[in-house]
């Protein structure tokens, strides 16, 4: 029971923040569900089935998109705009997936890669549909979620939700088949498992959860652009996982913390920002490679030893 | 249309030869360490910096600057191969992500230090135009094609016949055979990565004064490298030359036909369509579990 | 940046006891757009200098200092959101200005909605940001349509046609090169070719260009990619008309070339530096004093942007409540560097847009509008 008690009281803290905090870190928190949402997804594939993807992000692009101009130009419901977007994600992710997934480890990233760039260039340049590079504005917001407070608790379920998605698949048999493909797949299929089926289900799963992340964040920024898709985009996902701990629970939520929430407490420092970031990435795969899930695991761990 | 496709595919050979320089580097690197260096594009960069440095404050002398960007990168590189690479040897994510990292640190810190402004390589080839026909290029085009030209045979040479080059190839081939014959494959590591970012300023320092020197010019050089070195199948020297320049020539080529916003786009698609044919690519060869 | 934190120390140490209003800035510190991002920090720095060396801003019978409160949003929106969120609830300033990017400013412009801060751009063009009915958004510098506007009158004038477009593939390019084929139609229109902010290879381009005949070519980019097209454009062997943006009359732009390779290329500008008007004259001066070069577009854009707010604040007689700015702002008629400044129902002013030429000997001449009319020298 008292496993519960400390993510319980967390839980209490969160939701009821609005009335704690001001708008500004609301903001930037809301930033941080709509980053992991995401990053939960990414997990899934890289964390417990070992597929390093580096255009995950461009799916959060397709279902962003397809949100806008089901909400805008068709003039669609916002829960079904919704849904339809989560939806045109994952089956973009499972017919992409299915090509990337005929090559393995180097091959495969870089196909990704490719896939993430010329989703950008369609973004990008299809001015008719997209609205092109100047951004796509005009997005509402759900209508009894408008203001920020009341989106920051939107936000927070949306995240929650993924969260408990990522709980239900990692404890289910399908969890564990991932986990086996990504330890051994040879072994994992003479037991007679199909790898192509399993690793396509997760990369759509993942895909579809990039949708929803991507749909609320242009319904919170109000507006969709190219520019929040892009190739560093994607890679900020991946940083967020491995750093917050690929292949954990916690990883994501720890990873959107650091990566959105640490460039926002820099802003003081404007130009060396990044070079602060950069360098502390390079420290922590030195240092902390099971990422930040694995220093405060050691620690417990640490703690558990001493208090024998 | 004959005379437009000439001038392309002059063109393609002439930005394909810079993705050759970069991929040689990655493909070097990658064989003896396999270590996939992301960060190979601002150390690309870097070199077109240091150069820049030299040819304005030192010497006004270009092919002095060149050399010496080359050799101040070699330095470069081994502080990242040794301070970075090799301890992270064997573990591919935290590779990736280390590179990441770099590549963040190393291009803010350029725009910290030299502004974000592009810089000019004021160099008399790019003044002076060849006339090929009706076509016009300037000198330094057709320099980049030959000097790269020279240096894959060079290359070629010293991988075949050289001590060091014949350690590196059997690092690449196995490396634990290669240490039971006593070779020091930690010097070789060493070696190679100091060879292949020595190649990468080669191409900054080459690039600078036709296209500036700004902090992002390495990005798509690298992307485009990597592409090249797919194609042309991982591990293999040929492999990164031909990949490369195929890169570059089917990328000019295709906005003949194509719009080109889709310019990039080509190339990739090119490179996946190739690769689902042959997944080890044109010169690779095929490894279970790679492919 | 720099230039802030002297000014900023200098402020505070010349001026503890006096009253201060920080005003928020938007704008790209770091990133690819970061060299445009310059040219307009340098806008606000030389008005926030002039304007506390008289001793600030007179509001109410007291006199305040500026201090900017200047956020890098990378040509983020997200990034722009929270940055605008930090500015109108953390930072409290009254009024913010500036942004580069079209995208950044569509993300920025509701947060400016939803508190009530006046947001003032200055640089990014993309028409549709006036057409969200935000009574809190307002634009100085002229959006595409009407820079297109300006040209598409000129060019029709002069009759060139097929006109080719080489663009940046973002929100200024492509909005310019959709909105001209619009007023010029897809008969004159000829090759339309994009590239990415970053690359540096035009050769494609180039052969098209070559092969589609064109009469003239119009560059939709600024001027570090421009030097490059054009050089490569007449390394080719090309003797097109060139038409290019604000960025291409600069004198900066001039010395990565020289002007007999540019034969003539017209820009359309939204500030001509030696232009022989008054206010034009006595900017560039104080500019080049400042900065030690030519004045550009976007720093004039900017200059007046700050001094437009300050004005604001004085007619409003506030320097916190933005409800009221926005009110001064939507009302009032001042002289800018860059002409008369009126903002329309939808917040968009209407500055004049020029179209300026090359002369061979590295000055500029204005061709239009037939008012302002000048020879080399003058322009």
């Amino acid at each position: 029971m008292t496993r519960f008690a400390a993510p319980a009281a967390l839980l209490a803290v969160l939701y009821f923040a609005p009335a704690l905090s001001g708008p500004y870190l609301l903001h930037v928190l809301v930033l941080c569900y709509l980053y992991a949402i995401p990053a939960v997804g990414l997990n899934l594939m890289l964390g417990y089935t070992g597929l390093v993807s580096l255009g995950h992000i461009a799916f959060a692009g397709i279902g962003g998109y397809t949100a806008a101009v089901l909400m805008v130009d068709a003039r669609l419901g916002y829960w079904s705009a919704l849904a339809v977007a989560v939806a045109a994600a994952g089956a973009a992710g499972a017919a992409i997936g299915l090509v990337c997934l005929r090559f393995r480890s180097h091959f495969f990233m870089i196909v990704t890669l490719a896939f993430g760039l010329m989703l950008y260039s369609v973004m990008n340049n299809w001015d008719d549909v997209t609205r092109g590079a100047a951004g796509f504005p005009g997005i509402p917001r759900p209508p009894a979620f408008t203001t920020l407070e009341s989106f920051y608790r939107l936000a927070l379920t949306g995240a929650l939700a993924a969260f408990a998605v990522q709980w239900l698949v990692v404890r289910s048999d399908f969890g564990r088949i991932l986990i086996a493909l990504r330890q051994d797949e040879r072994l994992a299929e003479a037991k007679g498992v199909n790898a192509t089926l399993y690793k396509t289900a997760v990369f759509a799963l993942g895909s579809a959860l990039a949708g929803l992340g991507g749909a609320l964040q242009v319904s919170f920024l109000r507006v969709a652009a190219p520019a929040s898709f892009n190739l560093a985009e994607s890679i900020n996902a991946v940083l967020i996982v491995i750093v917050g701990g690929a292949g954990s629970l916690a990883g994501p939520a720890l990873g959107a913390l650091l990566f959105v929430g640490l460039p926002e407490y820099l802003r003081v420092a404007a130009e060396w920002r990044l070079v602060v970031f950069g360098a502390l990435l390079v420290l922590i795969t030195l240092f902390a490679p099971r990422g930040i899930a694995g220093v405060i695991d050691d620690g417990w761990r640490r703690l558990a030893r001493r208090g024998r | 249309m004959a005379q437009a496709l000439l001038e392309q595919v002059i063109n393609g050979l002439m930005t394909g030869s810079v993705y050759v320089l970069v991929a040689l580097g990655m493909v070097l690197i990658y064989g003896v360490m396999h270590v996939l260096n992301f960060a190979h594009g601002v150390l690309f960069m870097l070199g077109g910096y240091v150069c820049h440095f030299f040819f304005t404050r030192v010497t006004g002398s270009y092919v002095l600057s060149l050399l010496l960007s080359m050799v101040v990168l070699a330095l470069v590189g081994l502080a990242v191969e040794r301070g970075v690479f090799r301890p992270l040897q064997g573990n591919l994510r935290n590779q990736v992500i280390a590179s990441l990292g770099l590549i963040l640190a190393i291009e803010n810190l350029v725009v910290a230090l030299w502004g974000p402004n592009a810089l000019q390589l004021r160099v008399a080839s790019t003044e002076t135009l060849v006339a090929l026909g009706e076509l016009r290029f300037p000198a330094h085009h057709l320099m980049i094609i030959g000097i790269t030209a020279v240096c894959v045979a060079l290359m070629f040479g010293f991988l075949k016949w050289s001590k060091l080059g014949t350690a590196i190839r059997a690092t690449s081939q196995d490396r634990n055979a290669a240490m039971v014959v006593g070779i020091p494959v930690e010097k070789v590591d060493m070696a190679t990565f100091c060879l292949g970012t020595a190649l990468a300023a080669l191409g900054g320092a080459l690039v600078g004064p036709l296209f500036l020197v700004f902090p992002q010019m390495g990005d798509a050089p690298m992307v485009k490298g990597l592409a090249g070195i797919l194609l042309g199948g991982m591990g293999s020297v040929p492999g990164a030359v031909v990949g490369g320049l195929i890169i570059g020539v089917t990328e000019s080529v295709s906005t003949l036909f194509l719009p080109t916003d889709y310019r990039d786009s080509v190339a990739f698609a090119v490179m996946v369509l190739i690769l689902l044919g042959r997944p080890q690519g044109l010169f690779g060869v095929r490894v279970r579990g790679e492919a | 940046m720099r230039f802030t934190i002297l000014l900023a120390a200098c402020l505070a140490a010349t001026a503890a006891a006096q009253d201060k209003v920080a005003v928020g800035v938007v704008t790209s510190l770091t990133g690819p757009m970061a060299p445009p991002g310059k040219f307009q920090m340098n806008g606000f720095n030389l008005a926030a200098e002039e304007i506390n060396g008289a001793g600030g801003i007179d509001v109410g019978g007291r006199k305040y200092l500026v201090e900017l409160k200047v956020y890098d949003t990378r040509a983020n929106p997200a990034e722009g959101a929270s940055a605008m969120q930090r500015l109108t609830t953390v930072d409290k300033v009254p009024v913010v200005l500036g942004e580069l990017h079209s995208g950044v400013a569509a993300a920025e412009a509701p947060v400016a909605q939803d508190y009530g801060v006046p947001l003032i751009l200055t640089v990014p063009t993309g028409p549709n940001l006036t057409e969200q009915g935000n009574r809190f958004l307002f634009r100085v510098n002229a959006s595409n349509d009407q820079l297109n506007l300006a040209l598409a009158d000129f060019v029709a004038g002069q009759g060139w046609a097929p006109l080719s477009f080489i663009a940046w593939n973002n929100d200024a390019g492509r909005g310019g090169v959709n909105g001209m084929k619009k007023l010029i139609g897809e008969a004159k229109t000829g090759y339309v070719g994009y590239f990415n902010v970053g690359d540096v290879d035009f050769s494609s381009h180039v052969s098209n260009i070559r092969a589609a005949n064109a009469r003239a070519v119009m560059l939709f980019m600024d001027e570090e990619p421009g030097s490059l097209a054009i050089k490569q454009i007449r390394d080719a062997g090309l003797k097109t008309q060139l038409i290019g943006t604000l960025a291409m009359g600069s004198d900066r732009f001039l010395k990565r070339l020289d002007a007999a390779r540019l034969e003539g290329m017209v820009q359309y500008n939204a500030f001509p530096p030696n232009a022989n008007t008054p206010r034009i004259r006595a900017f560039s001066e104080r500019y080049k004093k400042k900065f030690g070069e030519e004045a550009h577009g976007f720093a004039a854009q900017s200059y007046d942007g700050l001094m437009l707010a300050a004005a604001a604040m004085r007619k409003a007689g506030t320097v916190t409540d933005g409800k009221a700015l926005r009110e001064a702002l939507a009302s009032l008629e001042h002289d800018g560097v860059i002409g008369r400044i009126k903002f329309d129902a939808k917040g968009q002013a209407h500055p004049p847009v020029y179209v300026t030429q090359w002369c061979a000997n590295g000055t500029r001449r204005i061709l239009y509008p037939e008012a302002f009319k000048a020879d080399c020298g003058a322009g």
